[in-house]
């Protein structure tokens, strides 16, 4: 295959691109085939940098691609932090995470959001760029994909990748999910919305990152952590739940306690004076092991999920 | 500083070579696989291996190369790294070509054996993937791990890029055999361990084994190189003596290897540079020798400085850098001819020699003061705990270098160095922040007292639900996957506790999950550790509970509770046998999920025949974990312990009813251990909400039967059997998710039918010795 020209380069020679994800999403595997896909096919040069340490399914996890032209020497390692093409895969990661942080004027960003690009233009504070908005979650859902496969559209597609070449690699990589991969692929270019902003109302934003209150000065002996003020027990968990909680019915509730014995973190429940009480919605993680378990009385099913 | 002038000859590293002698082609994967990709191109005869991250995947690499047929080597899986290293060393001594994979607390544990392989002269490659060794917990890139091993006696090669991590593991292999010393090869974790790259391989193995040389022995047991083979049974020989006065000439021959090994590394970069087109040495140099500022840094972070004396470069600036890539033997003159005209060299390392001026720096130092060189350095300690180098970092450096250069600079200056070091001059943590002054968090939590947490004794011999809902949880709102079975069956057990309850974890998803700093989920005391030592931990908690009680200290009565993975009982067994041995009062509480799932689902002993583990691959040569399952409450029978018990949260009033008997026991004074199934829906491949049934499944199947021993006296305590619910294994494999369900295909009715009989003749010993109280 032919050189293929980067669309944007910094002063190493780099174009630079930052995946931003949860664990189980499929950042990870599409960063790795976009890097193969860059190199094997575009004959193109870089690096492909994960994360990838304890992350749970569910916590934040980040991948960086690196792509220069075959000659120019690879040499840094580790997260870019200057990216110019940003792949957020839930658009309520760009304010915990700070995505804003060291784009490049005139950045790309793809989002997988319901939100315009007008306001995740906001969220995110572009100084400049590209914003395109892709429901990617629901594109996954009904082409029966993941939700990595309309995210890696967009951006090979803004990368200026040909579309029939990418398709072929993702075809010939996954062959029993070719059919899918595909409906996903044409459902993410053609559903997708883009709007381009220059720089007028946002200031470009360093790539710094911020630095938590507690240091070498004032950390406690050894790293100690003091429960009574460091506890989780007010941890919002919602970005990795996606508000996929069970329903429940206090009116069927016979307060069995079996929810109680399957739940998989005791914070999801509301148990109080001995009753059930309902579901922390602010920290449930969905795994409906409770609706699984929970008896169907005469009155009916308390704790319920509709999967559709 | 002075301009040099554009005239000086510009050093870039990546010479042209001319065109190697043997065909390369190019290969894309992350330093774990290139080190993997070159311990299969070596052909190795052995390989110990035990998994710990950053380093893990090298091993699956090679054992899924094992199954599909692709290698013969023998991939042995210890107990733990000191088993593995072990394995290495009976493996070496015998006569094998082997290699080893570790990182940080990996390394340190395999501590014992690494001079005793320097000492022994037994050649091998042990792949260093740097961390941090622990405490606090990090798993990140360090050099803590690289420079603990600096005086063990072994060759040590850095990689600062994944081609290299390559390129050295074939190096290596062939110095280590011709001077009989153990070698290292270093690379970063995570920055290269993780890092995916094109990079260069040889196409053809066989070149690789020619440039290597033959495996030694093969085709004979005879003495070659003055390496012997213990099992030449034609000529029996003695390895290990004991030594007196001796030894110590013993060191000296071992440091005539070392000078042996720098002489002939030359010719052998030489060779390689011939070979491949890639050309190493000792030090690698980048930029201008003539300029007054140096950098010295390992690895990644060198590699990442190649591109700040470029860019200072192209602005007329002309610094040098020196990467060391060879550390045993020490290149002193090399290093000092690449540091050149340096006036300010700051040497930048990933690690602290704490209490002193840093590593590199007192060589470095030293070697410039042998040689009247006057030379500053400026130590710098970076990146520990992972945090990323940039060219950024580099170019922070050398105008600091600047600063110190400058000839209005005093040392009665602010000091750099946060709070200034008076026993380590210019010692600075670049990239570590003081924090907030005045940061005052609020509290948050109220802590539990014993009249909330006496739920149990409030209802006598009942186990009611609904009222042990009144039971405060003594953990909350962790990180780990949804549907996970750790803090299910934890929470539940602990419903059963009454009182002050210190945990102590084992290193595991458990740990990792609960203790992100700085937040934690425990609204108890909890300790972490290490990985295989909570058990011996909380035997000292006890000890102190008790001493301090006895002086009128401590007015609490507290249930002591070490809680473990599967793999912490692995390879903390021998731990865990001594502390019910010496009866000490706590609870150990296992959570069984047959498998290493904190460092990427690689196999545990507990685990059963035939599962999928990612080093227990499925091929033509293997099918799956080789052993049936370790039964560890069999195991600890024989230490006569006052209670041993399995449990499960399919079965929750059996599991009160064990940890209000498990309490009842350390209370009098006695060691108690209870074993709990826990699902992993991420690494079994399960839905997150099917957990409890696929437990269920393997209770009714007699695979995780659930019964007690009390002072030897065993009583099967949920016996499906009799209740007309027993089913076949491959029901519960089916209903455990991808790494057990491809056992109920018919192509592996004859592996399961193995796991069946075994499940059976176990069962049927089970029933006996519950029948009978003398069994």
């Amino acid at each position: 295959m032919s050189a293929f020209k980067l669309p944007a380069r910094d002063e190493l020679g780099f174009c630079n691109i930052f995946l931003s994800a949860l664990g189980g999403d499929g950042a990870n595997m599409g960063g790795k085939l976009l890097f193969k896909i860059g190199c094997t096919h575009f004959g193109l040069d870089g690096g492909y940098d994960a994360r990838y340490g304890s992350e749970k399914k569910g916590t934040a996890t980040d991948v960086s691609v690196r792509f220069c032209e075959v000659g120019t020497p690879v040499r840094q390692a580790g997260p870019t932090a200057t990216p110019h093409f940003l792949v957020a895969f839930h658009d309520d990661l760009i304010a915990p995470l700070e995505l804003g942080r060291g784009l490049q004027l005139n950045a790309v960003c793809i989002v997988n959001s319901i939100k315009s690009p007008e306001e995740v233009r906001h969220l995110l504070g572009l100084h400049s760029g590209t914003i395109v908005c892709v429901d990617a979650t629901k594109i996954a859902y009904q082409s029966k994909s993941r939700m990595n496969m309309p995210l890696i559209a967009v951006l090979c597609h803004e990368l200026g990748f040909p579309d029939t070449d990418v398709t072929a690699v993702i075809k010939k990589q996954w062959p029993k999910a070719a059919e899918s991969n595909m409906a996903a692929f044409n459902a993410a270019l053609g559903g997708s919305t883009r709007e381009t902003f220059s720089s007028n109302g946002y200031p470009r934003q360093s790539p710094q990152v911020s630095r938590g209150p507690i240091g070498w000065r004032n950390m406690l002996n050894g790293g100690t952590i003091d429960a009574l003020t460091h506890c989780t027990l007010n941890r919002d968990n919602r970005i990795a739940g996606r508000g996929r909680v069970p329903k429940f019915d206090k009116g069927v509730c016979t307060s069995c306690g079996i929810c109680l014995t399957v739940c998989s973190d005791p914070g999801g429940l509301l148990w109080r004076d001995g009753r059930m009480d309902g579901i922390d919605d602010a920290f449930c993680k969905g795994c409906m092991r409770c609706v699984e378990v929970c008896p169907d009385t005469k009155k009916g099913k308390a704790l319920t999920f509709d999967y559709a | 500083m002075a301009t040099m002038s554009p005239m000086t000859p510009f050093k870039v590293s990546e010479l042209s070579e001319p065109e190697p002698t043997c065909l390369q082609k190019p290969w894309i994967g992350n330093g774990n696989e290139a080190v993997a990709r070159a311990i299969l191109d070596i052909g190795y005869d052995c390989e110990g291996y035990y998994p710990i991250t950053p380093s893990s995947d090298v091993g699956e690499v090679i054992s899924k190369a094992y199954a599909e047929g692709e290698t013969d080597i023998s991939f042995v899986i210890g107990t733990s790294e000191l088993a593995a290293l072990g394995i290495c060393a009976g493996a070496a001594v015998a006569g094998g070509r082997v290699v080893d994979v570790t990182s940080a607390n990996g390394l340190l544990l395999k501590a014992e054996q690494m001079p005793a392989i320097s000492g022994l002269g037994l050649p091998m490659v042990l792949n260093l993937s740097t961390r941090d060794v622990s405490a606090p917990l990090n798993i990140k890139n360090g050099h803590s791990d690289l420079y603990a091993t600096l005086g063990w006696g072994w060759l040590t090669f850095l990689a600062p890029n994944v081609q290299a991590a390559y390129d050295m593991n074939i190096i290596a292999i062939k110095v280590a055999e011709r001077v009989n010393l153990p070698a290292i090869v270093a690379y970063d974790g995570f920055h290269t361990s993780h890092a995916n790259r094109r990079i260069s391989v040889f196409a053809s193995q066989d070149e690789v084994r020619r440039f290597v040389g033959p495996p030694p022995f093969k085709g004979t047991l005879e003495a070659r190189n003055g390496r012997f083979s213990f099992i030449d049974v034609q000529h029996p020989r003695t390895f290990g003596p004991y030594m007196n006065d001796d030894l110590i000439n013993a060191k000296v021959q071992m440091e005539t290897k070392f000078e042996r090994a720098y002489q002939y590394l030359p010719r052998v970069f030489e060779e390689f540079a011939r070979m491949t087109g890639r050309r190493y040495g000792f030090v690698e140099q980048h930029g201008d020798r003539s300029g007054q500022r140096c950098l010295v840094a390992l690895n990644t972070a060198g590699e990442a400085a190649k591109d700040a004396v470029d860019l200072l470069a192209a602005k007329d600036e002309w610094v040098n850098l020196v990467v060391p890539t060879v550390l045993r033997p020490w290149p002193e003159k090399e290093i000092l001819a690449a540091i050149g005209e340096a006036e300010a060299i700051v040497v930048a390392e990933r690690g602290s020699q704490y209490g002193a001026s840093n590593y590199l720096a007192n060589e470095i130092g030293a070697a410039l003061q042998r040689h009247g060189n006057p030379a500053r350095i400026i130590q710098r300690t970076y990146g520990i705990g992972g945090l990323n180098f940039t060219k950024d970092d580099a170019l922070v450096m050398y105008a600091e270098a600047a600063e110190v250069m400058k000839p209005t600079r005093h040392d009665d200056e602010k000091p750099l160095a946060p709070g200034g070091f008076s026993f380590a001059e210019s010692k600075y943590y670049h990239g570590a922040w003081p924090g907030d002054e005045g940061y005052a968090p609020e509290q948050t939590l109220v802590p539990l007292t014993v009249e909330e947490c006496s739920v149990n004794a409030a209802l006598g011999a009942k186990v009611n639900l609904k009222d042990l809902s009144k039971m405060p949880t003594r953990f909350d709102k962790h990180s780990a996957c949804p549907g996970c079975g750790i803090f299910t069956s934890l929470n539940l057990f602990l419903r059963g506790i009454d009182g002050h309850v210190c945990l102590l974890f084992n290193t595991g998803c458990g740990m990792v999950v609960t203790t992100g700093y700085p937040l934690t989920s425990f609204k108890v005391p909890y300790f972490h550790n290490l990985f295989h030592n909570s058990t011996s931990t909380a035997t000292g908690v006890v000890e102190m509970i008790k001493r301090f009680k006895a002086r009128g200290d401590l007015p609490e009565d507290i249930t002591v509770i070490a809680v473990s993975g599967d793999g912490g009982d692995d390879i903390g067994m021998d731990q865990v046998i001594g502390a019910a041995l010496r009866n000490d009062p706590f609870i150990l509480f296992e959570y069984d999920n047959k498998g290493y799932m904190n460092t990427g689902a690689q196999l545990c002993y507990s685990g059963y025949k035939h599962q999928k583990a990612s080093n227990a691959h499925f091929g033509p040569q293997q099918t799956g974990k080789r052993t049936h399952h370790k039964e560890i409450v069999e195991i600890l029978r024989g230490t006569f312990a006052p209670y041993i018990a399995t449990c499960c949260e399919s079965h929750p009033q059996d599991m009160i009813r064990k940890a209000r008997k498990a309490q009842a026991t350390t209370r009098d004074g006695g060691f108690a251990f209870v074993k709990t199934l826990s699902v992993c829906p991420l690494n079994w491949g399960m839905e997150e909400h099917v957990g409890p049934s696929a437990v269920e499944a393997a209770v009714n199947a007699c695979m995780h039967p659930l019964y007690e021993i009390e002072h030897g006296i065993t009583t099967i305590t949920v016996d499906p059997e009799k209740a007309g619910k027993k089913v076949p294994v491959t029901d519960a494999f089916t209903a455990m998710g991808g790494a057990f369900a491809h056992l109920a295909r018919p192509e592996y009715s004859e592996a399961v039918k193995e796991v069946q009989d075994e499940v059976n003749r176990r069962w049927a010993r089970l029933k006996l010795m519950s029948e009978n109280p003398n069994l």
